[in-house]
């Protein structure tokens, strides 16, 4: 028998919590180690090593979620993550504190967004996007950690460009033109975790492109792309995984051209499942209904998003922003960002991922864990990470959101973040009331 | 044996978790002397670890002292299968307490070598100082543990094959695929539960009725391994209404009784005052083999090897020598009270009966007498003292 460590093994037993497992809130305990960052086989830790946990932590019957997931992200509390400063080392310093505000929000991990810009600006920016868990250690007090970037352009059609600006929109037909654009060195799956692209642009694109990029394990998703059902439906049979803000910057459905949105409803071949898809449900993007349709046609593939610029967590008014080659200016109303001069459209969001959580039970119907799994396991699982984030088996990060679900004082049933862990650590605790 | 029996499961479980916890704190258990508690498992105390738990998590109780020997364990399937005995001891007690891991036995049912394991459980039990309660189960077929029917009433902690019966009646666990229950299991031995200083079964709902009934109105026999329960000194049987179907209503009447008038002498159903705190020597169940210098043993050791004279000497003889007949009795009533009431000759002062037509055996409990005597020496010694008084 191994000996007992009843002092200083860093493990927390998490008590009188409904845990998120699957389709369902489960009353049980979760054991977590600070040690290890992961969570605990707590009954192995027992009969094998003999341990108790160090500390237990009464949460009064709140639901434990796996750490939220942003899987497109352009930047939060002033900061934006397209923006090149003459001193890099102030890049750094702006992502570390954004990292440590981010997860105050329940998001222990993200793929920050870089939208369509020039090769120099994404060159410059990507090496200090990478995925954290390549480079520093595991440590919980950086907060909301990175999973790798996703670049959102520049290969996107112009007639879907949304605010990105359409002068520095390009078409590739070889993997050298992505390299020159991205630097051959970031197009590896820690940097450059994700793609945005739209496989119409050139006949390549599904052909050689898209299984290249698979091969070389970074995920391509559909977007900003005019592409006709039959066009999305070879992209995704040749390896695309994901829509980006399904609806947003696409061709609306259309009963004789279904496009984009009819892949969900699966291939002609049948040959794979339907792809992952983001959805803004920031109550801006796009009608609740819509949101429904879309979650009913393919449960198992809605990935809640934000789409979130650096206004996020900012008062009203005017903020520059970097757009390719020009510098413009968005405004933020309330909830909405719009692109000055051209305020017919929408430019991101301002939202947080707990506010999109809310907005799809309310909208949809689905129930706690659905939602929450939207954020949690769906995404990664379309990131790649099953087993790793997203769920609370044993093995998995420690990375944690406590929510209270209903204020009676408040008369809401919305879902609020009350404490965030990050690797098996508290990392937030929301002040109580006096 | 004390029979206590309440309304439903529910206050039935409650009896025997309140009854543990009791225990417990009169023990006041402390690390250099535990209180040693052995456990079943299967659906039966279920509403007992419930309850502990309950108890402990409003503080009071404290498993800090406690050490524990588990019934049993499947051989071959995963220590942590979600069938496994380990993974119910987990689950429905073990993580919800403040239990020392250490303190936790369980057989090993993937041991290389199954027979030493059980070796060395019978040997941690010994080191451990013999277990003060061992709560148990009961199958339809009267078993406790995995003791099937035919299983001796003598036998010790080894490997069993499993009735059919009971692989039948497992497979809901396992798919409904009776290919995957396991076959054999590691188990305590019926003496091996007798050797505890007291024993707190719990028999629970109308499918166990049958059985009950054969462990405590038959006699002592193998094939209802629980009714071994007779012969031990301090045996407690907990049960519902339900289970009692098949008992005669004298047989619950008079267990019920018992119970009333304990209470009503402010006796309940406590023990000696020696068991209860295991202080100072044990008069019953003194371990023959000495454990001093073997105290290191543990169940899960590669180096253990058993001690010899488990195996070198007769079987019967080492059971005698270690197992002497308890000659101390319960300061409680109920414990002996249907032996306490038998008479050991003539009492009779009457005048009406000559001696030579005394019964032999005397009094039943219910004071009834046996044969032609029947109500009739009580109503004469009644008289005989009226007389004296009048």
């Amino acid at each position: 028998m191994g000996s007992t460590t009843k002092t200083g093994n860093g493990i927390t037993k998490l008590t009188n919590c409904r845990l998120l497992r699957g389709d369902e809130l489960v009353w049980d305990d979760l054991w977590v180690s600070s040690t290890t960052g992961r969570i605990v086989q707590s009954q192995a830790a027992f009969y094998d090593d003999l341990i108790v946990p160090n500390d237990v932590i009464d949460l009064g019957g709140r639901i434990v979620s796996p750490g939220f997931i942003d899987s497109q992200l352009n930047g939060a509390f002033g900061f934006n993550f397209s923006t090149v400063l003459d001193d890099m080392s102030l890049y750094d310093q702006s992502i570390r504190d954004l990292n440590k505000k981010l997860v105050q929000t329940g998001v222990t991990s993200y793929v920050p967004t870089v939208t369509s810009q020039t090769s120099a600006l994404y060159q410059r920016v990507l090496p200090h996007l990478a995925s954290s868990s390549a480079s520093s250690s595991r440590d919980a007090s950086s907060g909301a950690e990175s999973l790798g970037a996703h670049v959102e352009g520049p290969f996107l059609n112009p007639l879907r460009n949304g605010v990105h600006n359409v002068a520095v929109l390009r078409r590739a037909t070889s993997l050298a033109d992505l390299e020159s654009v991205y630097g051959a060195a970031n197009l590896t799956p820690s940097t450059i975790k994700m793609i945005t692209l739209a496989p119409e642009l050139s006949p390549e694109t599904t052909k050689t492109l898209i299984p290249a990029l698979r091969s070389r394990d970074i995920i391509v998703s559909i977007g900003h792309s005019n592409a006709t059902y039959e066009e999305a439906s070879a992209a995704v049979s040749a390896g695309a995984t994901m829509i980006t803000h399904l609806f947003n910057a696409m061709a609306p459905l259309h009963h004789r051209n279904p496009g984009i949105f009819g892949v969900l409803g699966g291939l002609p071949s049948h040959s794979c499942p339907p792809p992952y898809f983001g959805i803004i449900a920031d109550g801006i993007h796009l009608h609740p209904t819509t949101t429904k349709i879309a979650f009913n046609a393919h449960p198992d593939g809605l990935v809640l998003v934000t789409d979130a610029m650096h206004m996020a967590g900012l008062p009203d008014g005017r903020y520059p922003w970097r757009n390719g080659t020009d510098d413009n200016w968005i405004l933020k109303r309330g909830a909405v960002l719009v692109l000055e001069g051209r305020e017919t459209t929408i430019a991101g969001s301002s939202t947080l991922l707990i506010n999109c959580v809310n907005n799809f039970v309310k909208w949809t119907g689905a129930g706690v864990p659905r939602a929450l799994g939207a954020v949690t396991a769906t995404p990664a699982a379309m990131l790649g990470l099953s087993g790793k984030k997203g769920t609370l088996e044993p093995g998995a990060d420690a990375d944690l959101v406590v929510l209270s679900d209903g204020d009676e004082e408040n008369g809401t049933t919305d879902l609020a973040v009350d404490e965030v862990w990050k690797f098996g650590v508290r990392v937030f605790q929301k002040r109580k009331k006096a | 044996m004390r029979l206590i029996i309440r309304d439903d499961a529910e206050a039935a479980s409650a009896y025997a978790a309140n009854y543990i916890v009791q225990r417990i704190k009169e023990f006041a258990p402390i690390p250099s002397n535990p209180f040693v508690l052995g456990l079943p498992t299967g659906s039966s105390p279920l509403g007992i670890y419930r309850i502990l738990v309950d108890k402990f998590k409003a503080g009071e109780v404290s498993f800090e002292n406690v050490v524990t020997f588990n019934m049993d364990e499947y051989m071959g399937i995963p220590r942590d299968h979600p069938q496994s005995y380990h993974t119910f001891m987990w689950h429905h007690l073990f993580r919800h307490i403040n239990i020392n891991p250490q303190n936790v036995h369980i057989l090993n049912g993937n041991a290389p070598d199954a027979e030493a394991e059980c070796l060395a459980y019978e040997s941690a039990i010994l080191a451990a100082g013999g277990i003060d309660l061992f709560l148990a189960g009961i199958g339809e077929d009267g078993h406790i543990a995995f003791n099937e029917p035919g299983s001796s009433l003598a036998s010790r902690t080894r490997p069993k094959t499993l009735a059919y019966d009971t692989v039948l009646a497992n497979s809901r666990f396992f798919d409904s695929d009776i290919d995957k229950v396991p076959r054999m299991a590691l188990t305590v031995g019926v003496q091996t539960v007798m050797d505890a200083r007291e024993v707190v079964a719990i028999v629970l709902g109308a499918r166990k009725a049958p059985a009950l009934q054969k462990c405590v109105e038959g006699g002592v026999n193998h094939m209802w391994t629980l009714s071994a329960l007779q012969l031990h000194p301090h045996a407690m049987i907990v049960c519902d209404d339900d289970a009692v179907l098949e008992l005669q209503v004298k047989t619950v009447k008079y267990f019920k009784s018992i119970e009333q008038v304990a209470r009503s002498q402010g006796f309940e159903q406590s023990l000696p005052s020696k068991l209860r705190t295991r202080n100072t020597n044990p008069s019953i169940n003194e371990p023959l083999v000495t454990t001093n210098g073997t105290a290191n043993w543990s169940t899960n050791s590669s180096t253990y090897t058993p001690p010899p004279t488990i195996h070198d000497a007769p079987q019967s003889a080492l059971l005698a020598a270690r197992y002497p007949i308890p000659v101390e009795r319960s300061k409680s009533p109920v414990f002996d009270s249907m032996s306490s009431r038998i008479q050991d000759g003539p009492v009779f002062v009457g005048v009406m009966t000559p001696p030579d037509e005394l019964p032999d055996q005397g009094y039943h409990s219910d004071g009834s007498m046996n044969g032609s005597l029947k109500g009739h020496t009580n109503e004469s010694s009644e008289r005989a003292v009226e007389n004296s008084n009048a």
